[in-house]
Order: structure tokens, then sequence, then C-alpha cells
């Protein structure tokens, strides 16, 4: 970073001098939307342009919301295998949800609960020695001995997995898990070198950059590694500062103390993007965000309210006023970008006041008041809930909103204390089958406890339901798969109306007018650093 | 004097088991168990295993009876031990050492401002009362108790470092980092200190020998600085004192918005992610640092009025 009067100086010559050439649509289907301050936006389009390297800064600042090293992550040397791009997983994501290769060329099933992997050649470690199987194994053997949860939510014990050769590696899950790729495809089970100590707090790994210095609770600063095997890192220096409050982090970016910075208030999106020195990137993540109604509880256990609370809702202002275009209008409860989410297969339930009240009186609600819970740590969470609010009062249904502090929240939810509840959901890997799963299905996490108790739940349908999801779990035919999930999801949002669907989510970074090619992610800890670059 | 250090000492230890019961015990009726909102946390909001669940509570001994659990922990802290953190696997007494700093300085700076407006705006203003500078004094006062302080934190910032670019916006570095941080913590205090300087100011004006003082010929600055002054001042020290005690607890907003790792910002998020161990050391500490604080504000008016026995304890 420089000085802001400086760097305005060196700004406009840049402009004047950078040649920009138009390399055309080559990523016509990406979610990226880039906001300007002429209103210019690049969505849908990806521009190359060539930089004179003497014009480039070689360090990026990034505030980020979270703490790089808060958490249990002794077993990666204290930093958290996000955003920072010093370790890397198996398998990557694309922009789609695709599982592309990354650390391992190529992976197939070699039977009903085996797998194997081939390591890709030429990987090296920081510490200069070359990936092979061996250091495969000891990676995932010290996650999974690490973690408690991390044999349940893997679906594999240490012992079962083995290097066959010096770049094969095999797993053997414990059932039938088909989306076994999927969920390793994941920064949580990063690759790492053995000589990696905890006590010095060592981080070995395979990514373009390496930790180079930190404060607990301030900064984590990273620097590129020359021998990195996929491609050039252009970007020589990032400096990752937490700044957890969103106005901080925006004021940060606006003061240039910051080059970028992740999710800032919605409130200062318009002004991030009219300021002559910022620019706002919208992308959009696998998540969803959906009030869960009550399926067995009254009155909400009534069909038509449910149908009718769909009706008074409209997702498109809620999109367009609140939440500052920020989202798109969503039809379903899972994100329009996982591609068996049956998006465009399910019905629209236009807003349609006067057929929603109709409904309302031949339901068997009789004036109470519904409670709505919100999670304090939902972004704009009682405002979303104040619009439902008023737009339920239009149809005679009353609702007392109730903000529940997040860590109670969740039990809040599974002991079924609210009629509606504000969820949001997302995937945060390559497999988000376990989003319909732990939903909806009868032995879901959000459903099992009255599930057990009573033989109820909470948004679970049913039988019908808890089948096509199991067979939509245990497939690896992504044809089939798609099938199953799209005829759940159309039971949940037809037949039943078990939820009001709100949005599908997106994820705003501001960023500095100088630094341009921020390779954002769907999953937004995934994001991409080397290619990169900060004008000067 | 002993005598007076003992029976506090033992005070001390009897408000500090009180307050570690009490911290125990409510965390533990509180919805939100810690097993699953950490594993939650750290595997990006999907659920744990019931397995899982299982094993961290049993590591961690939250399998056992409440009252036993008590009794352990409160035995290693005896020892000195206040265990580890579930969520950042760092010891906790070295967690709060790290942010006692910071939140210190933050303090002493908020204080050192807050009396440096408050004792001559309330001076100026109980001398002038009913004047043009009392009034005055009285808005700043007003308007400092009315600001919000993330509110007037942000508006510092704008000013002070987006317009003017003279501070920095976040973190701790230099002295820089600390002067809108201070002044937005200072300004509230500074209202309430103003307030009480000057009715004290005028309760001790109006008595017998500031009145005497002034027959005798005294100067009036004589008179307000060292006749009045000195006794209007100790209940301000009570003031001070306590909230020095909140300050060092209650500056969470300050930190947050200025990105401080303070003592603060540390107890909101161990409360949020349900660390038990943090939280109860956390509790313990600022407990025992308001009541050490008390402890020296009694000293303090032993030394501003020698009037004050030792003997008397409570006055």
């Amino acid at each position: 970073m420089k000085e802001k009067l400086s760097r305005r100086q060196l700004l406009s010559g840049v402009a004047a001098g950078t040649t920009v050439t138009l390399a055309g649509c080559t990523g016509g289907d990406s979610d990226d939307d880039t906001t300007s301050a002429d209103g210019t936006s690049t969505d849908g389009e990806t521009t190359t342009k060539t930089y004179d390297e003497n014009q480039l800064e070689d360090q990026l600042t990034v505030a980020l919301p979270t703490d790089p090293t808060a958490g249990v992550w002794s077993v990666y040397g204290g930093v958290m295998p996000y955003y920072t791009n010093t370790l890397e997983p198996l398998i990557w994501v694309t922009d789609d949800m695709e599982l592309q290769p990354w650390l391992a060329s190529d992976w197939e099933s070699t039977g009903e609960k085996s797998w194997e992997f081939t390591i890709r050649d030429g990987v090296k470690f920081h510490n200069g020695e070359t990936l092979t199987a061996e250091h495969v194994v000891w990676s995932f053997e010290t996650v999974l001995n690490e973690w408690s949860y991390a044999p349940g939510w893997l679906h594999i014990k240490p012992e079962n997995v083995t290097a066959l050769d010096d770049r094969t590696v095999e797993f053997v899950t414990t059932d039938v898990f088909p989306t076994f790729p999927g969920t390793i495809a994941h920064n949580m089970v990063a690759i790492q070198h053995p000589d990696r100590s905890r006590e010095n707090k060592d981080v070995i790994g395979t990514g373009p950059y390496q930790v180079a210095n930190r404060k607990k609770g301030q900064r984590v600063e990273t620097e590129a590694f020359d021998d990195y095997w996929n491609g050039d890192v252009q970007m020589q220096n990032l400096d990752f500062r937490v700044i957890t409050d969103p106005t901080t982090r925006s004021l940060a970016l606006e003061n240039n103390e910051v080059d970028v910075a992740y999710a800032p208030p919605s409130s200062k999106i318009d002004s991030l993007s009219q300021n002559s020195n910022t620019q706002v990137t919208k992308q959009t993540s696998p998540g969803a965000m959906y009030v869960g109604l009550h399926n067995y509880k009254e009155p909400t256990n009534d069909v038509k309210l449910r149908k009718a609370l769909n009706l008074a809702t409209s997702q498109k202002t809620l999109v367009d006023t609140i939440l500052n275009n920020v989202g798109l209008p969503a039809r379903g409860p899972v994100a329009k970008s996982i591609y068996w989410s049956g998006h465009e297969k399910l019905p629209e339930y236009k807003r349609d006041v006067e057929k929603a009240t109709s409904l309302v009186e031949e339901s068997a609600y009789d004036g109470q008041t519904l409670q709505f819970l919100v999670s304090t740590e939902t972004p704009s969470g009682r405002t979303i809930a104040s619009a439902l609010q008023e737009w339920y009062s239009e149809i005679g249904v009353d609702v007392a909103i109730n903000q529940v502090e997040e860590s109670a929240f969740e039990d809040t939810v599974r002991n079924g204390e609210g009629h509606l509840v504000l969820e949001g959901s997302g995937s945060n890997s390559g497999a988000a089958d376990y989003l319909i799963y732990e939903t909806f299905h009868s032995e879901g996490d959000v459903n099992e406890r009255l599930y057990g108790e009573n033989g109820t739940g909470v948004y679970n349908p049913g039988e019908e339901v808890d089948t096509l999801i199991e067979e939509g779990f245990q497939t690896g035919d992504k044809e089939l798969k798609e099938e199953k999930y799209e005829e759940a999801l159309r039971i949940i949002m037809e037949d039943e109306a078990s939820v009001v669907p709100l949005t599908y989510q997106q994820y705003v970074v501001g960023s500095y007018k100088d630094v341009e090619n921020l390779d954002l992610r769907p999953i937004n800890e995934m994001v991409r650093w080397p290619g990169a670059k900060h004008l000067k | 004097m002993l005598q007076f250090l003992i029976r506090r000492s033992a005070t001390v230890l009897l408000v500090l088991f009180g307050v570690s019961v009490i911290t125990f015990g409510l965390m533990f009726v509180t919805p939100g168990d810690p097993a699953e909102t950490i594993m939650r946390q750290q595997m990006g909001g999907r659920a744990p295993s019931e397995e899982a669940i299982d094993q961290f509570r049993e590591e961690h001994g939250l399998d056992k009876p409440i009252p036993v659990q008590y009794v352990d922990w409160a035995a290693d802290v005896v020892q000195g031990d206040f265990r580890q953190s579930y969520f950042q696997e760092t010891k906790v007494s070295k967690m709060i050492l790290n942010r006692v700093v910071p939140t210190t300085e933050l303090a002493l700076a908020a204080i050192a401002i807050a009396v440096a407006i408050a004792i001559p705006a309330g001076i100026i203003s109980a001398i002038h009362q009913g004047q043009p500078p009392d009034y005055l004094s009285q808005f700043g006062a007003l308007l400092g108790i009315s600001m919000p302080n993330f509110w007037l934190g942000y508006l510092l910032i704008i000013v002070f470092s987006v317009q003017l670019d003279i501070f920095p916006i976040a973190g701790v570095g230099g002295l820089d980092h600390l002067v809108l941080p201070a002044i937005t913590l200072g300004t509230g205090m500074a209202a309430i200190i103003t307030r009480l300087v000057r009715s004290s100011m005028l309760e001790v004006l109006d008595e017998g020998y500031i009145q005497t003082a002034h027959s005798k010929g005294l100067k009036e600055k004589i008179v307000v600085y060292k006749h009045a002054l000195r006794n209007a001042l100790i209940p301000v020290v009570t003031i001070i004192g306590l909230q020095f005690g909140y300050v060092l607890n209650g500056a969470v907003v300050v930190e947050i918005v200025f990105q401080r790792p303070g003592l603060g910002n540390l107890l909101i998020q161990s409360i949020f992610s349900r660390d038990y161990p943090v939280v109860q050391g956390l509790v313990l500490v600022i407990g025992a640092i308001f009541v050490l604080t008390n402890f020296a504000v009694d000293i303090a008016y032993r030394l501003i009025d020698p009037r004050i026995s030792f003997q008397g304890g409570d006055q």
C-alpha cells in the first residue's frame, strides 16, 4: 500500500498507459459481477489485460471477517487452511461446483466402498520435497486422528487410507459413500508435509503462498512460493488482516488501509460502488436462505397456512430492496448453482395477497401469534424478518420476531421452539448432498431430535421424501441423483410447502480500484490469489 | 492498616468465590452445547455426529456432574492453571495475559482523557454556576453521555482517518492506534465525571470552612484548588475507580469497532462460542480487577482525606 495521494496520481498514469485487450467471453456462466463507479458491469465476462510489470505492486492487503489463527488448527500449524492459499486439498471445485483435479490428477471408484486417487506428478512442498502418496496418507491420518468429528464426516478411519504405490492412494469408506470425492474437495482436508512442527507452528504445504509472519488475532502475512506447481504466482506478498466489524472493514477499504475487504455491510455496498476509488464484486455461492416452517406444530402444521405464507412473500422485492441486490430470488431451499436443486422445476409462488388471505381463512389458523426465530448472527436477519412480518400481517397472520443468540439458536430450532425460522444453508465442499439430508430427512440434523423423541421432526415431510433422499444420497449416478433430489424438492415445495424460499446467496468483496483479476470462488474460503494484479 | 488489609483480602476471596460459582452455574444453564457449537464452527456449519459430541464431552470432562466439574476446575485454578481454551488450543492464562496489555493501555488512556476534560470542565462549571460556561459544560456532558460509543467511534474514523487521514482505522501498534479508541471511550466517562465534579464542587463550596477561607482573605485560586477541590475529589475518585473496572471489561464496543484484541472482545467471542474455560477464567480475572480497584479506591480515600480511618473500613 502507498500513500493515498501518490496512489491516485499513479493510478491515472497507469490507467492511461495500460493496454487493454478483450479476450472475449471465456467465462459466460460465471456468477462474478463487478460493479464500478460508472455503473459498468463485467457480469459474466472475463477480460484479459496486459500489464507492465514495473507498474505493479507486489503486495496486497486483505481484510478478513474471520481470524485465520482462531480455531483448533494446530494440526495445520495454527493457521486455518482457508483464504491464505498455503495448503491445498486433493480436489478443488470449479465455478460451477464441479469437482476439479488438484493435488490428485485423477480418481475412480474401484468398488462399492473403495476409491483410488492418483497423485499429481511434480508437486513440491514449501520445504522443497516432492509430494508422494505417503504424504497424502500421513495428512489424512493426522486429520482423522486429531479431530473426533473427522471420521464420521469423511466416512473413513485412519487405517483405511493406504499408499498402493508412490503415486496411488486407496481410501476405503466405512459405508457406501458416493459423495466421498466431493466431501474431501474441501480445504479442511489439506495435504501437508510431516516435517511440519506443531511446536514451532510451521505450515508446510504445497500452496502458492507460505506463511511468513503472524500475529494471533491480528494478521497473517504470506509470501509467494517460487516452486509452485500450478503456474506463476504474480502477487508476491499477501497480508491478511483481521477486522471483524463489517463497517470498520469497509472504512479501512475506503481509506486504502486495506486493498480488499470481504463482506462489507449491505448498507455500504452502494457507496463502495459509487466511490471512484473502490469497487465491489458479487459472487454467487452454493448457499440459500429460507424460512423453515415447523411442519408439526400448530398452526404451521396446516399445509394451507404454509402455502399462504409462500404466496405472501416476494423474493424479488426482498432482494431488490432490503438486500441491496445481493442474492438471487429463490424458488427452493437449495442454491440453483447445485445441479440437482430442481430450480426450474419448482413451483413459483408469485405474490398473491388475495389468494393467500383466503387460504389463511380456510386453514386452521385462528389468530394466534406465530414465533419467528432469527439468529443474531444472520446478516440483516432482523430486517428480513421484519419485512416478512409485515407481509404476513397483510394476510392476517400475526408474527412475533424472536432473536436468538447463535449458539442457542441451533438448539432452539432443533427443539422445535419456533413456528418460523430464518435459516441459511450452504455447502463448503464439492459435495452438497448433506444440505438436503440434514434439513429434510427425518434423521437429518434439524429433525432427528424431535423425530427420535416423538416421531415428528421440524421440516421433514415424511417417508416418501426420506426414501428419495436416501436413494439420491446413495447413488453415484449424477442423473439418478438429480432425478431423486428433484422429486424430493418438488414434494417439499409443491405438495408440502415445508419452507418459504427467500434467496440464493451471494457474497460481496470490496476492493480498491487498483486491484484486478480477483479470482473469487463459489466457496468464499477457496479464493485464489496468485493471479491477482495490484496496480501502482 | 494490617487488619484492614486482612479483612479486605478475605472479602476479595469470598467475592471471587461467589463470582466463580455464579459464572459456572450460568454457563451451564445457557442453551447451546460447547461441543456442538465448537465443532460446528470448525466444520463450517455442518453438524457433528453424536459420537463426536460425546467424545468431546468426555475429553473435556463435560460428562461429569456440574458440581464435580466445578470442584475439578477450582482445584486447577487454585494451583494457577486456568486450563486450555476449547477453541484456540492455547492456555487461558496466556490468552488473558496477551489481551491485558492492549486493554489496560486503552483503559488508562481513556481515563487520562476523561480526567483531563472532566476536572477543569467540572470546576469551571461549578464556579460559574448558572452562567454560560456552566451551560456549555453541561451541554457537553449531556452530549458525551448521549453518544453511543460505536457511533462516536465510526464518526471519529470517518473524520480523522478517512477524511483527514491522520490516524489509522484499526488494529494495535503505536500511540496513533490508541488515540481514536481512547477518545471514543474517554468521552462518555468524561461526561459522567464532569457532572460529578460539578455537583461535588458545588456542595463543597457551600461548606462553612470554604466561607471561612474566603473571609480570611485567601485568594480565590487557593480556596478552590487547595481547599475545595481536594474534598470534592473524594466521590470523583470512587467513580474513576469504578470506571476503570468498567472500562477494562466494558470496552467491548470500542475494541470491536477499532479491532483491538482486548479482554472485552475476547469475552464476547468466548461467550458466543461457548468456550467455557476462557469465559470462567476471564470473569474471574475481571472480577478480581473490580474488587482490587475498589480496594485501591479505599486506600486513595485515606490519602486524599486523612480523616477517613482504615479502622472504619466501610467509610
